[in-house]
C-alpha cells in the first residue's frame, strides 16, 4: 500500500505492507505522480514487510525518473527488508541514501 | 479486443515490426544459400527471431511465442557452433519463416474479431515444421544436461595459461521480461548464489528498462554481473538458475579464464551507453583500485589546455589492462554510440499523416501561386520580387514533402528473390535474379500498385520465358537463365524493365495469333514492334498450357491497365531465342504531376509532361486526313476538339485558326493531339475527380490551375485507344488509323 | 464564393409536436418547390468558375473546386429529363453529402454539388405531415421522392437524395452517354419519366 502526502513542502510516499509483483501495477501511477508533482519526494520504507524484483524495480525507476527530471528522490527510514535487497544488490551507491547499517 | 488506443497502436507496430523482421530473416537466409555464414549473420538471424519472440511475449501471442522459441533455439546452437547452417536447414528456416507470418497474420485476425478462432492447419502444419526443428536440437542431448543452457559455459584454465589474474567466477545475467509474470523473482537467484560462496561485488544493470510512460510494471528489466568466490562446481552454478533457463541469458566465466573470453562477454553485453570504467570493473577485469588509481592519474595528467586523456589511454599507460579487452570495451563503446546514431536517422511516420501533409502542401501551392497572380496584376516590382521568392520556397517545400513518400524500389525488387527461387524449383528450372537500380526511388503508393504487374511479368518470364536447363545447353546457352529487374530514372520518368535471357518471342505465333483473333487482317504489314504488342490485347495468349502460375486469361492487358492506370506505357521487345524485355515507363508520383497546359475549344486540359516528345506548329490541313508528317515518320494524330465535344463553342469546319500538335509517346510509338493554343508547363497537385467520372475514357484526373480554377487531365492512351476502335468500325480504314491501333 | 445564410426563421407547422419533426431546406428548381432534410447540406455557395467534364451526360454540368477538393455539380433539372437549368441571379450550388453502400468506407459518403435556382428558407414539417408520392402526376421519378410535405397550403417535394444522386447510376450513363451522344438524351428522358 503507498500513501503520498505533503509534510513541511515536500512530498512523502510512505510504503506499508508487501511491495512486490502483486502491488506492483497498482504503486506505479501513484508514485510517479508524487515525482512529477512535486521538486522532492520522500519514499519512507519503514513499514515495507517483503520487497521483491518488481518493487526494487519501481525505485529505480523513481530514482531513474527524479534524475532524469532534475528532481529530488530519497529513500529513507529503511526496513529490514528494503536494506537487505539493496546490500544484496550493492544498490547502496546508486540511490545514494544514507543507510543505517547493522553492526 | 483492447479499448486502449496506445495498447493497440503498439499492437500495430509490433505486427509491422515482426513482418518486417521476418523479411530481413528471409533475405538473409536467400543470400545464404550462395554465401558462407558469417558470425553476423547469423547473429542478425538469432536477433530477429529472438526480437519477434520477446515482442509475442509482450502480448500474450502465445502460439508465436512457442514456434519462434523452437526457430530461436536452432539459431541458437547455430550461433554456437553446434550445428551448420547446410542448405536444408536453409530450407527448413525458410518455411518456419512463412509459418512465423502465418500465425502473425491469425494473430492479427484474432484481434480484430470478437473472439479467437481455431487455427487446426496452421497448428498442424506447425507441429510438423516443429519436429523437424527438434532434430536439429536432439543429438546434443547425448552431450548432458548443459544442452538448456541459453549459453555456454565455459572450462575453467589454470592461471598458468594466460588467464586474468581474478579468482573468482564471473557470472552475467540478463532476465527475460516475462520472468516476474511467470513467478520468477530474480532477486532469490543472486541470494542463492550467495549460499554457494560469497558474493564479491554484484553490479545491477537496468539500462534495457524503457522510460517511466512505457515501463510495464510487471515486465522485469534487470540483469546483474556478479563476481562470485566459491568452490563449487560449474554445473552447481549453473544448476541455480535451472528454472529460468529459458528465460535468461546467461554467462558463466570460471576463475582465471582467458581473456578471450572476457573480450566475448563485453561482446555479447546487451545495449548499454556505460562509461569504460565500469564496464571494465563489471567484467572483473579491473579491481576498484586499479580504476581509482586510473581516475586519479587522469586528474593529475592534465595540462592546461590540452584535453584530458580518455580512460582508456591512461590505464594503458599504467598497464593495468589488458589491450585486446580495452579495445573490445572501445569498439563496443564505439559501436552503441553508431547504433544509438542509426536508429534516430529514422522516425517512423503513418501514411495517412503523411498524405495530408502532402495535401496540405498542394493548398499551399495553390494559395501561392494565386498571390503570385495578384501581384503581377497590380504591377508592383517589389511585390513581385517577393512572391516570386514566396512561390519559390514553396515550391521547394513541395518537393521536400514529395519525397518524404519516396521509396527505394530495391525492397520490391528483393520480394522476388524468394519468388523466383521457389518458382523456379518447382518448374525444376535454374534460374538466377539480377537487380539493377535498386536504390532508384519511386512514391510509395506507385510501389505498392507496381506490385501485381510485376509479378505477372516475372512469372511469366519464369513460366514462359526461361527454357529448361537440358533445352539451354542443348541450345549452348548456360544451363541457368537470368532474369534482371532493373530500374532507372530517364528526364522525369522512371523506366523499370523486366529482361530475361530466354526463348523470347515467336513473330510468326504471335502474328498467327492476332489473325486468328480477328485484330490483324491477314495482308497487313506489321512491324516487329506492332506484333510484340499484340501481346497486350485482352484475352490473349499464346501459352500452350495456361498454367496455374500465370492465371486464366489474367494476361498482359491486365498488366498494361494496371501500368495505365499509374499513368504508364508499357511496351515489350523480344529477340527470339535470345530473350524479351518487358519496358515500363511510369511518372515518378501520382500526386503531382507536371503537366503541359493546352486549350481545346475554350476550355483547359493538361497533358502529362513526361508523355510530351515536342510540340509543333500544324500545317495547313486537309480534314480528309488524321495524319501528318514528322520529318519523314507517320505521325497520326487525334482532333480532340471533336473527341472532347460538347464543350464550348462549335466544331468549326475548317481548321482556319492556327493550331499546334502536341506529340506525345504511347504504347510503341507516337501520336499526336491536335489543340487550338498552347500555355506551357505547369507543377500543380492532382485530385481525383470521383466514382462519378470514372467510366470516362479520355479523362483521368483533375488539377487546380493557379487560379482556382479546375483542369482536366488527358488520359492519352484512352484517348488513342477509343479512337482506333472508332476507326476499326469505319469503311475503309485510312493508313493512319493501323498506326494508331497498333500505337494502342 | 459567399454562403448565403436562412431568409426567415423556420415556419412550424400547426398540429401536434412531439412526432418526429425534421428540418428541410426547400429550394425551387423551375418555377417548383423542393427540399431537402438540412442535415445533409453542408454548405451553399454561389454558382461559378465551374469547368465543364466532357462525355459526361448534360445533367452533370462539370466540377468546381472547393478549398482543393474537386466536386462534381449536378443541374437537377437535367436530372429529372427536363431541359438544363438557366443561370440566373439567384442561381446557386447547394453541397451535400450522399450515402452509399459501397463496400469500401472511403465511397460511403461523398460530397456533391446541386445546381439549383435559388434557396429558399429552411422549414420545419412534421412526419405526420408528409404524404406518400402520388402513383403519376408528379413528373419526376418515383423512386426519386422520398415523399410530399404540407407546408401551409402548399405541396412541397421531399428528394430521396441518395437515389437523384445516386453516383452509381450516374456513373453507369455516362458510359452510354460518351458512346452515343444522340441516343443519350432519349435515354434520359426515359429513365425520368418512368
Amino acid at each position: 500500500m503507498i500513501q503520498i502526502s505533503s509534510e513541511a513542502g515536500r512530498s512523502v510516499a510512505r510504503l506499508e505492507g508487501e511491495f512486490t509483483i502483486y502491488q506492483a501495477a497498482e504503486s506505479k501511477p501513484p508514485l510517479m505522480a508524487a515525482i512529477a508533482d512535486s521538486e522532492e519526494l520522500e519514499i519512507n520504507l519503514a513499514g515495507v514487510t517483503e520487497i521483491d524484483s518488481a518493487g526494487l524495480q519501481l525505485l529505480l525507476l523513481a530514482k531513474r525518473e527524479a534524475l532524469r527530471t532534475g528532481k529530488s528522490v530519497r529513500l529513507v527510514a529503511h526496513s529490514e527488508a528494503t536494506l537487505a535487497v539493496i546490500d544484496l544488490l550493492g544498490l547502496a551507491g546508486y540511490f545514494g541514501d544514507p543507510l543505517v547499517l547493522r553492526a | 479486443m483492447s479499448s486502449n488506443p496506445a495498447l493497440n497502436e503498439a499492437r500495430d507496430t509490433f505486427f509491422a515490426e515482426s513482418r518486417e523482421m521476418l523479411q530481413v530473416i528471409e533475405d538473409t537466409l536467400l543470400a545464404l544459400e550462395s554465401n558462407a555464414a558469417d558470425d553476423e549473420t547469423i547473429n542478425a538471424l538469432f536477433r530477429a527471431a529472438h526480437t519477434i519472440k520477446g515482442s509475442a511475449g509482450l502480448f500474450d501471442f502465445e502460439r508465436i511465442v512457442r514456434f519462434t522459441h523452437v526457430v530461436e533455439s536452432v539459431l541458437q546452437r547455430v550461433r554456437d557452433g553446434a550445428i551448420r547452417l547446410l542448405p536444408p536447414l536453409v530450407s527448413l528456416l525458410l518455411v518456419c519463416g512463412d509459418q512465423i507470418a502465418a500465425l502473425l497474420a491469425e494473430a492479427e485476425a484474432d484481434t480484430l474479431a470478437k473472439s479467437p478462432a481455431p487455427h487446426p492447419n496452421t497448428d498442424a502444419h506447425g507441429a510438423e515444421l516443429v519436429a523437424q526443428l527438434n532434430d536439429y536440437l536432439a543429438p546434443a542431448a547425448a552431450g548432458g544436461a548443459l544442452l538448456r543452457t541459453a549459453d555456454p559455459i565455459a572450462e575453467p584454465v589454470p592461471a598458468a595459461h594466460g588467464g586474468v589474474a581474478s579468482e573468482h567466477w564471473h557470472i552475467s545475467v540478463r532476465f527475460g521480461p516475462d520472468v516476474l509474470r511467470n513467478g520468477m523473482d530474480p532477486l532469490s537467484f543472486v541470494r542463492y548464489l550467495g549460499s554457494l560462496g560469497r558474493l564479491i561485488s554484484v553490479s545491477t544493470v537496468f539500462d534495457g528498462m524503457p522510460d517511466a510512460a512505457t515501463m510495464d510494471p510487471e515486465t522485469c528489466y534487470l540483469g546483474f554481473e556478479i563476481a562470485l568466490m566459491t568452490d563449487a562446481d560449474r554445473q552447481t552454478i549453473a544448476d541455480a538458475f535451472e528454472f529460468v533457463r529459458d528465460d535468461c541469458a546467461l554467462r558463466i566465466l570460471p576463475p582465471h579464464s582467458k581473456l578471450a573470453e572476457y573480450v566475448q562477454l563485453i561482446a555479447a553485453m546487451p545495449e548499454d551507453d556505460i562509461r569504460l570504467g565500469e564496464l571494465l570493473v563489471r567484467s572483473g577485469s579491473l579491481t576498484e583500485a586499479e580504476l581509482a588509481a586510473g581516475l586519479s592519474a587522469q586528474g593529475q595528467r592534465r595540462v592546461p589546455g590540452e584535453a584530458p586523456p580518455q580512460l582508456g589511454e591512461i590505464l594503458l599507460g599504467q598497464q593495468s589492462v589488458e589491450a585486446p579487452v580495452l579495445n573490445a570495451a572501445l569498439d563496443k563503446q564505439l559501436r552503441v554510440r553508431e547504433r544509438v546514431a542509426q536508429e534516430s536517422r529514422f522516425v517512423r511516420v503513418r501514411a495517412d499523416k503523411l498524405d495530408q501533409l502532402i495535401n496540405l502542401v498542394g493548398e499551399l501551392v495553390v494559395a501561392s501561386a494565386g498571390v503570385n497572380l495578384r501581384a503581377l496584376a497590380l504591377k508592383d516590382a517589389a511585390l513581385q520580387e517577393a512572391t516570386a521568392s514566396l512561390t519559390h520556397l514553396v515550391e521547394q517545400i513541395r518537393d521536400d514533402a514529395l519525397q518524404l513518400r519516396m521509396v527505394q524500389l530495391a525492397e520490391t525488387f528483393n520480394r522476388f528473390n524468394r519468388i523466383v527461387r521457389d518458382t523456379a524449383r518447382e518448374l525444376g528450372k535454374e534460374i538466377e535474379l539480377q537487380i539493377e537500380g535498386g536504390d532508384t526511388e519511386l512514391d510509395k503508393t506507385m510501389v505498392e500498385k507496381l506490385a501485381d504487374p510485376l509479378m505477372h511479368l516475372v512469372r511469366n518470364a519464369i513460366d514462359h520465358g526461361i527454357e529448361a536447363p537440358e533445352v539451354r545447353a542443348a541450345a549452348g546457352k548456360p544451363r541457368c537463365g537470368t532474369l534482371t529487374l532493373a530500374a532507372c530514372h530517364d528526364s522525369g520518368s522512371i523506366v523499370i524493365t523486366v529482361r530475361d535471357d530466354g526463348a523470347g518471342l515467336s513473330r510468326e505465333r504471335l502474328l498467327k495469333k492476332g489473325i486468328e483473333r480477328g485484330l490483324v487482317a491477314p495482308g497487313d504489314q506489321l512491324s516487329d514492334s506492332e506484333v510484340f504488342n499484340l501481346i497486350f490485347a485482352p484475352g490473349f495468349s499464346t501459352a500452350q498450357t495456361v498454367t496455374e502460375l500465370s492465371g486464366r486469361g489474367v494476361g498482359m492487358d491486365v498488366v498494361k491497365r494496371n501500368i495505365q492506370a499509374l499513368r504508364g506505357v508499357v511496351s515489350l521487345g523480344s529477340e527470339p531465342g535470345r530473350g524479351t524485355t518487358v519496358t515500363m515507363r511510369l511518372p515518378l508520383t501520382l500526386a503531382i504531376i507536371d503537366g503541359f497546359l493546352v486549350g481545346v475549344a475554350g476550355a483547359m486540359f493538361v497533358v502529362p509532361q513526361e508523355l510530351v516528345i515536342e510540340c509543333i506548329e500544324a500545317p495547313a490541313l486537309d480534314l480528309q486526313q488524321d495524319y501528318l508528317n514528322l520529318r519523314g515518320e507517320v505521325l497520326p494524330f487525334l482532333r480532340l476538339d471533336q473527341m472532347l465535344g460538347s464543350v464550348g463553342e462549335p466544331v468549326a469546319t475548317r481548321n482556319t485558326r492556327r493550331s499546334s500538335v502536341v506529340v506525345v509517346r504511347t504504347g510503341s510509338g507516337k501520336a499526336g493531339l491536335l489543340v487550338d493554343s498552347l500555355h506551357g508547363e505547369f507543377h500543380t497537385v492532382i485530385k481525383p475527380l470521383g466514382k462519378l467520372f470514372q467510366n470516362i475514357r479520355g479523362v483521368s484526373d483533375a488539377t487546380i490551375l493557379g487560379n482556382g480554377e479546375v483542369a482536366l487531365v488527358l488520359d492519352v492512351s484512352a484517348l488513342v485507344g477509343s479512337a482506333a476502335t472508332r476507326l476499326q468500325g469505319g469503311t475503309v480504314p485510312a493508313h493512319g488509323s493501323r498506326a494508331l491501333a497498333q500505337a494502342v | 464564393m459567399s454562403a448565403l445564410t436562412q431568409t426567415a426563421p423556420a415556419r412550424l407547422q400547426a398540429g401536434e409536436s412531439g412526432e418526429t419533426s425534421r428540418q428541410y431546406l426547400a429550394f425551387m428548381l423551375g418555377g417548383e418547390l423542393y427540399a431537402v432534410e438540412i442535415l445533409r447540406i453542408k454548405e451553399i455557395i454561389e454558382y461559378g468558375a465551374l469547368t465543364t467534364v466532357p462525355m459526361m451526360p448534360s445533367f452533370v454540368r462539370g466540377v468546381i473546386n472547393l478549398r482543393g477538393s474537386v466536386l462534381p455539380v449536378i443541374d437537377l433539372q437535367a436530372r429529372f429529363g427536363r431541359a438544363p437549368t438557366q443561370v440566373a441571379k439567384r442561381t446557386c450550388i447547394v453541397i451535400v453529402e450522399i450515402h452509399s453502400d459501397a463496400e469500401d468506407a472511403a465511397s460511403q459518403s461523398q460530397t456533391i454539388g446541386v445546381m439549383v435556382d435559388a434557396v429558399n428558407e429552411v422549414v420545419e414539417i412534421n412526419a405526420n405531415q408528409i404524404e406518400p408520392p402520388p402513383s403519376f402526376g408528379v413528373k419526376i421519378r418515383p423512386d426519386f421522392i422520398a415523399g410530399m410535405g404540407k407546408l401551409g397550403k402548399q405541396f412541397v417535394i421531399l428528394l430521396e437524395l441518395d437515389k437523384v444522386l445516386s453516383v452509381d447510376e450516374m456513373a453507369s450513363l455516362a458510359v452510354q452517354s460518351a458512346s452515343a451522344p444522340a441516343a443519350e438524351q432519349a435515354l434520359l428522358e426515359r429513365n425520368a419519366g418512368d
